[in-house]
């Protein structure tokens, strides 16, 4: 079973989309702020981040680029999720170093696309 | 000249003792004289007359032949009026009483003419009478008259204020009324004192002197200084005119104050409105955010209790729940409309420049557009030159103009057509790309049309009942259009359908070819030692443009071939460190050059990424499918492809390679039914095991995911044999790619890249983590 670790701060986001995902097929382990998910991708080695930009502590940019920047979870896909789909949040998620991006709120099928293909092209 | 007779003009010269030649000699003269004279002797009778005198005076020849006093002829004038209503006995003895000495006089006559009277004395008594027509001086030095109070009257009247000034002294020779009101002072204290003595300020004395010397007679605004110190603001203007003997200026200074009163506080409510209107941007983009996190709550919880509903097959719940989903989703459609229009007006709205390549982008569009044209029952059409090319603009504006237009057409139309036609072309503004949304929908009157740009409106206040939408999308596109250098136009026709241009310039275009070209041109640039060589072969130039854009910036030295056999020269010649293989290419196709360089071994070892489209069809074809058939099999279908590539083959026979029994089974009773025969392969490996001891079949059905020798290495065996080259093979696949198809081609260092709607980091990833490989 895959494993996705959700980076969000808001618990009703957090909430739902852990339950979906979880719905989906996945085994789903969750942070509430960027530094518990650099720590928690090392821990536990996620096939898959699903990353919130907007995080106490520790922001998505920042946690992803430290994702990025460790040997031990270089490797993880990270998705960026972001409130609104603005050229500026994609070139910054982009340059911060992930894989792919999306917005909120949710849609499931195309957040599934997305992880499905950084799945199967990482496996 | 004339022999005067008794009849033009008379009296008997020699009667006073003149000789002959004398008189003619004087009568030649009287009668070439410009006055009408006349003489009278001592006695004060008329003796002598010239014709003038007649002419003048009207004189009848009864008259003149007879011997006439000057009371008579008085007398006779002032009957027939011409002197009008006068006691005649009275103006007679007044002329009388003046003869004695000269005198003159003017009177009009009853006609309106002039006539000067001179009446003097001759030595030895009589005396002479000279009438001269004035008339013509008269009437000038009314006219005169006239102009000069008409000009007085302008003058004093005028609204404007008049300064006449010397050109040498810059002394103002006049001034008028209003000058003086308009600067609060009286005018006659300004005259003959230097202009700067109005002004006041030096520079400003200068200015003023520069502005009415200048050959140019355009109007300048100039502020004057009143007497209380306060300004007046003017607009001056000014002609050159000769003034008294001397060259001057005359310049008129016309009162704009109320005008620029009104300016000012017309610049300060629109700064208010303007500072209002960025507050409330600020605050809506604060209110949309802050609305948009119950919303997603709202759109989430109630997608996951319809999942759940749906799971306990509680379809009626489903439906509400979908309703409120539909609902909230339409409300964050709305904030995220306002949120971006809020952004637009208060300036914080960004545009980020790149490189777009553009078949690339239309079919992302197409792909998110598309669901929304199948629910109206619309075709839409895309109409795009295959070497449309890239633009440099802000790929994410461009597209949400092109959604919001192409959604707009979509819901509007009806089982109708909606075109998308991309045009480059040149324009008086350089070269442009155009973007054309037609729509055969129900089209727009020219008042609707007039309104269609503006916030909140749709062009009927029903549509947003009838058709939905927030009415904001197309002025955001028409803002982004602008923000992109470009424009947005309409035209329609209620009932035929719409159609919405947008054109964006191209500038850099140029800029690009420049830089992607000669890269293209010279395959055999020298690389830095150290750095990493990709071989790009792909027959899109756009593939060459976007790779060259996005790995040179990384490091990468890009080697470019247009084709295999360029491929294949070029790295026999120079072998590189990675190669990037599009599979459908003119010549010889992708997994003939892979086939080929595994067979070579100096290019054995070379990692190569497979470039094409991970669409499940795409990859069928890509492989080397004739065709393309999902499962489960439609017999129709089947029926069809048999027909179209074993055509009258009555006698022929087909393969099927797939490791279920029952697809085996179900495909063999299909294919008899139509007269054909079925041979079977539960394998690749059995399948070419087959072909090496058979005739070639009609046609081979196969399917991919099988043991020992799947379709995937069946394909591309077979297609590097020429045997089997024409060999007519349909893919049958299940609808989505599997993971294990996924983890097939990853096994195989394949790595099928997705070339329509690739973001651009996992390409550079993969190239990355086959470097690192390659020097680890």
């Amino acid at each position: 079973m895959p494993k996705i670790l959700l980076v969000e701060d808001n618990e009703m986001n957090r909430d739902m989309l852990s339950r979906r995902l979880a719905r989906n097929g996945f085994e789903v382990v969750v942070a509430v702020n960027g530094q518990e998910g650099v720590d928690l991708a090392l821990a536990q080695q996620p096939d898959l981040i699903l990353m919130d930009m907007s995080l106490p502590i520790l922001d998505g940019w920042e946690a992803t680029r430290r994702v990025k920047a460790d040997p031990a979870t270089a490797a993880i896909p990270v998705i960026a999720l972001t409130a609104h789909a603005m050229a500026q949040d994609r070139e910054e998620a982009l340059a911060a170093g992930c894989d792919d991006f999306d917005t909120k709120p949710v849609e499931l099928p195309r957040l599934m696309g997305k992880i499905n293909a950084l799945l199967g092209l990482g496996g | 000249m004339d022999k005067p007779t008794e009849n033009a003009a008379g009296g008997t010269l020699a009667d006073e003792g003149l000789d002959g030649r004398e008189a003619t000699l004087l009568r030649a003269t009287l009668e070439n004289m410009s006055q009408g004279v006349a003489m009278y002797d001592g006695e004060h009778r008329l003796v002598t007359w010239n014709k003038l005198f007649r002419e003048y005076l009207d004189m009848p020849d009864e008259f003149l032949t007879s011997e006439h006093t000057f009371a008579d002829y008085i007398r006779y004038l002032g009957a027939r009026g011409e002197f009008g209503e006068v006691d005649i006995e009275v103006a007679l003895a007044q002329r009388i009483k003046q003869l004695d000495h000269p005198h003159s006089f003017e009177r009009v006559r009853p006609d309106g003419t002039y006539l000067e009277v001179r009446r003097d004395p001759v030595p030895g008594g009589g005396f002479i009478a000279i009438y001269t027509d004035i008339t013509e001086r008269k009437l000038a030095e009314m006219k005169l008259r006239e102009d000069e109070e008409q000009l007085r009257a302008i003058d004093a009247a005028a609204p404007v204020g008049l300064v006449i000034m010397d050109i040498k002294t810059h002394v103002v020779r006049h001034t008028n009324g209003c000058f003086g009101r308009l600067i609060g002072r009286d005018a006659a204290t300004i005259i003959d004192r230097p202009i700067a003595a109005l002004v006041g300020d030096t520079e400003q004395t200068a200015r003023l002197i520069d502005i009415l010397l200048s050959p140019s007679t355009e109007r300048q605004e100039f502020s004057l200084p009143r007497a209380d110190g306060t300004p007046i603001f003017t607009i001056v203007s000014h002609e050159h005119l000769e003034f008294r003997g001397a060259p001057a200026i005359i310049a008129t200074f016309v009162d704009i104050s109320d005008r620029v009163r009104m300016e000012h506080q017309l610049r300060e409510a629109k700064e208010a409105a303007e500072s209002a209107s960025r507050v409330k941007s600020a605050f809506l983009a604060n209110m949309s955010h802050e609305l948009r996190t119950p919303l997603n709550a709202i759109i989430g919880y109630s997608e996951i209790l319809s999942e759940d509903a749906a799971d306990e097959g509680n379809t009626a719940m489903v439906a509400d729940l979908d309703k409120i989903q539909a609902a909230g989703k339409h409300l964050l459609g709305l904030i995220n409309d306002i949120l971006d229009l809020s952004k637009i007006e208060a300036g914080r709205m960004d545009v980020y420049l790149e490189q777009v390549f553009l078949s690339r982008m239309v079919e992302e569009v197409k792909t998110i557009v598309s669901p929304m044209m199948a629910k109206n029952e619309n075709r839409f059409v895309i109409d795009s030159p295959i070497d449309i090319g890239s633009l440099r603009t802000d790929v994410t504006k461009l597209k949400q103009s092109l959604i919001n237009l192409l959604s707009n057409a979509a819901k509007f139309t009806k089982n109708g057509e909606v075109v998308l036609r991309l045009v480059r072309d040149q324009s008086a503004a350089g070269e442009v790309v155009r973007f054309e949304v037609s729509d055969s929908g129900i089209g727009m009157s020219e008042e609707q049309m007039g309104r269609l740009f503006q916030a909140f409106t749709q062009a009927d206040s029903s549509t947003t009942r009838n058709f939905g939408g927030t009415g904001l999308g197309l002025t955001i596109t028409k803002h982004f259009a602008a923000m992109l250098g470009g424009t947005i136009s309409v035209r329609s026709e209620p009932g035929i359908g719409s159609t919405f241009t947008i054109e964006l310039p191209a500038e850099t275009k140029a800029a690009l070819d420049s830089v992607a070209a000669p890269e293209i041109a010279d395959p055999g640039a020298p690389a830095e030692p150290g750095a990493i060589t990709v071989l790009v072969v792909d027959d899109d130039p756009a593939v060459h443009e976007v790779l060259a854009a996005t790995l040179g910036k990384e490091g990468y030295v890009l080697r470019h071939a247009r084709d295999g056999i360029e491929a294949l020269n070029i790295m026999r010649r120079e072998p590189p460190d990675i190669v990037t293989l599009d599979v459908m290419m003119p010549k010889i196709d992708g997994w003939s050059v892979l086939g080929i360089m595994k067979s070579e071994p100096a290019l054995e070892h070379i990692p190569v990424i497979m470039l094409t489209i991970v669409d499940d069809r795409n990859l069928g074809y890509s492989l080397g499918a004739s065709e393309y058939m999902t499962k489960p099999i439609d017999r129709q279908r089947l029926i069809a492809l048999i027909h179209k590539f074993a055509p009258g083959a009555e006698e022929g026979l087909v393969l099927v390679i797939d490791d279920d029994p029952h697809v085996r089974a179900m495909v063999r009773s299909t294919i008899e039914d139509v007269g054909l025969h079925v041979a079977e392969a539960a394998n690749g490996k059995a399948a070419i095991e087959w072909l090496d001891a058979h005739h070639l079949p009609a046609l081979v059905l196969l399917d991919l995911m099988m043991p020992e020798m799947d379709g995937f290495e069946f394909l591309t065996r077979v297609r590097t044999d020429a045997r089997f080259a024409d060999l007519p093979i349909v893919v049958l696949t299940a609808k989505e790619l599997t993971s294990e198809e996924r983890e097939f081609l990853a096994r195989n260092t394949l790595l099928i890249l997705n070339k329509s709607a690739q973001p651009i980091g996992t390409l550079g990833s993969a190239l990355a983590s086959i470097a690192s490989h390659r020097n680890g």
